[in-house]
């Protein structure tokens, strides 16, 4: 391609101390940059701006229409108080959300530890150990990290039947716990921070292979366990197919995620028959209410996990 | 901890000249550091049969039986009769077509914003640069159910904030929107795409960070502008993320469920229930209770994933890089 120009180039570089310009005068070129980006920016935030303001807003005055830009000017305290008794009082009883969202909790969370305690030996094994079959598992684990999940979902459907468990919470915890994309990432992890030298040196001092696992790699391997975990609960927390295939039939044990969707079914915009017949009134301030707090976690987790992303060294291993 | 590691990686820096040899003993090793691999990866073994060989195993076992009729409600062995039942459903072919039809518009598109974006990102050092390209990954926040309930919004032309946009095209409903001649991949598209490209964004200007200064100052001292920048230095060098991200998104396709499905429900059922080959999968399952179909189907894309898998892995040397650990 170009690389006979570039070695050229570097070649006389020394020779000029020139810099790009920074903070040069805005050409045509440089404005129509950053015109494109600003709109393009644009295009992503309003509608996400306008949607959370929607939780803040009332039905009445999304009807009115009178709420101004992007409804900005109808947001109020007392509207998601209203918002949120509609929500939660959904179901029999209500406080269905409520339990909905400890049900996400606990299968998200549950899963992401057992994704973590399984990645971060396996990862370890095939990073720093040689076992016959270690390139074997590494194709794997590639292949069913880069295969979308959801095509296992009925396979899964099948096996958890036969055993009589479809409604219940453990078998969505056991396989949200297969998370092949944290054994890549574990295995990045040590091979990028964990040296064979080490390895052999612990050896030498009679260390059994669990026990260097547990003594040396374990204590470095923090940065690998927190991308892990966030990774894993995110996926879990918005993993849709899995738990409507598993969970449907039990209406307390949803997960959020499409307890979501029956809130949707439920609501006046769109299905007026089944919606008449609730005590609940579901309209778009209300759905948007439910979907903004069922996000609230993964900020939450973000946010904890955000020194580590952004650190990122592993995650840009991951793609290059 | 990172000090530890470079203090003892000192320490151990004489040997360093063994390591090599050392290394490329070949795959027989000790049977000591073999068992204690195998220990170290038995949790992980353990989770891979449960969720992944054990199901695909039972799934291909399901979908040679036969299935019960309420006349002959045994169910012994039944052959290739489900694959049949599968490829010969009037709307088997049309999920595939649906698929394409979507894939088709999103894909050129998600690649063109990819790349674009990223490069314009790339482009911009500094704050503006990184807060765009923050920006431009807050929708990917919103994953799944979160995404489809934020474009109900979008899509209502009751409160959408885009209100005049479909009054433009005399669109007045909700069902208007959605099912309309070819709106359908339309939307679909956008809904990837706004949900998607964030993501992909970081993950190639990632790639772009990776060019040395030296490489990107010479070809600027050499006269190159910034578009010949883009052009003749940095696309050629990020080619395999595009490479990486085609493949991945293409298999993301094939896994369409919950945006059609939910349209439906918010369309008042104006959209074919089986719109894509999961929901078809999805349907024998759970509304004609075929199991040996709907495992059937789901090992029919269990091998379109698998293929894309295996080429993803293979071309984008995501396997070969392992080898010099």
């Amino acid at each position: 391609m170009s690389a006979p120009t570039v070695v050229g180039a570097q070649t006389s570089r020394t020779g000029s101390p020139a810099r790009r310009r920074p903070g040069a005068d805005w050409s045509p070129g440089r404005l129509a940059r950053v015109v494109t980006m600003l709109f393009v920016a644009a295009i992503f935030v309003f509608p996400i701006v306008g949607f959370i303001a929607m939780a803040f807003r009332s039905h009445e005055g999304v009807r009115a229409g009178e709420d101004g830009f992007l409804g900005l000017g109808g947001m109020s305290w007392e509207n998601v108080t209203y918002s949120w008794s509609q929500v939660n009082g959904f179901g029999p009883g209500g406080g269905l959300f409520t339990q909905w969202m400890l049900n996400s909790l606990v299968v998200a969370g549950g899963g992401a530890l057992i994704a973590v305690v399984a990645a971060l030996p396996a990862g370890y094994a095939m990073a720093r150990l040689r076992f016959r079959a270690r390139r074997a598992m590494l194709l794997v684990t590639l292949v069913t990290m880069v295969m979308p999940n959801t095509v296992l979902v009925i396979p899964l459907f099948l096996e958890v039947s036969a055993i009589g468990a479809v409604g219940e919470l453990w078998p969505v915890v056991v396989i949200m716990g297969f998370f092949p994309f944290g054994v890549y990432l574990s295995y990045i992890h040590f091979m990028t921070t964990m040296p064979h030298e080490l390895v052999e040196a612990a050896r030498v001092d009679g260390l059994g292979e669990v026990s260097i696992f547990l003594r040396i790699a374990t204590p470095i391997s923090k940065q690998a366990a927190v991308l892990v975990t966030f990774f894993a609960f995110v996926a879990n927390w918005t993993n849709f197919f899995l738990p409507l295939a598993l969970l449907s039939s039990n209406q307390a044990n949803k997960t959020v995620s499409i307890g979501l969707q029956e809130l949707i079914g439920a609501s006046p915009l769109f299905n007026p028959t089944v919606a008449a017949g609730l005590d609940v009134k579901l309209y778009m301030p209300q759905l948007a209410l439910a979907t903004f707090i069922s996000m609230l976690p993964l900020l939450v987790v973000f946010l904890g996990a955000q020194k580590y992303l952004i650190r990122g060294e592993t995650v840009g291993a991951v793609k290059g | 901890m990172t000090t530890d590691v470079r203090e003892q990686r000192a320490a151990l820096a004489p040997r360093r000249g063994t390591r090599g040899a050392t290394r490329r003993k070949g795959p027989h090793a000790r049977p000591g550091e073999s068992r204690g691999a195998w220990l170290l990866m038995a949790p992980y073994v353990a989770l891979l049969l449960v969720a992944g060989v054990i199901p695909i195993g039972y799934a291909l076992v399901t979908s040679l039986r036969r299935v019960p009729t309420p006349v002959d409600p045994s169910s012994g062995f039944g052959g290739l009769d489900s694959f049949r039942t599968v490829v010969t459903d009037f709307r088997f072919l049309d999920t595939f077509v649906n698929i394409f039809a979507v894939l088709v518009v999103w894909l050129p598109i998600m690649l063109l914003g990819i790349v674009g974006l990223a490069l314009l990102i790339h482009a911009s050092p500094g704050r503006f640069g990184a807060s765009m390209r923050f920006v431009y990954f807050i929708p990917g926040a919103l994953a799944g159910i979160a995404n489809f309930v934020l474009w109900v919004y979008l899509l209502n032309p009751s409160q959408s904030p885009i209100e005049g946009f479909w009054h433009a095209l005399g669109i007045t409903t909700i069902k208007q929107a959605v099912v309309g001649a070819g709106q359908l991949p339309l939307i679909l598209a956008a809904m990837l795409f706004f949900q998607g490209v964030g993501s992909w964004i970081v993950v190639v200007n990632g790639g772009l960070n990776g060019i040395s200064e030296d490489v990107l100052e010479a070809a600027s001292l050499d006269g190159a502008n910034a578009w010949q920048l883009a052009w003749h230095v940095k696309l050629p060098i990020i080619r395999p993320w595009i490479g990486y991200a085609a493949l991945m998104n293409l298999a993301y396709g094939f896994q369409l469920f919950l945006e059609p499905q939910l349209l439906d429900q918010v369309a008042s059922n104006a959209i074919p229930d089986q719109w894509t080959p999961t929901q078809l999968g999805y349907a024998f399952a759970f509304s004609n209770y075929n199991f040996p179909a709907a495992a059937a189907m789901s090992l029919i894309l269990v091998v379109i994933t698998l293929g894309i898998g295996l080429v993803i892995v293979f071309k984008s040397g995501l396997f070969s890089e392992e080898s010099r650990g």
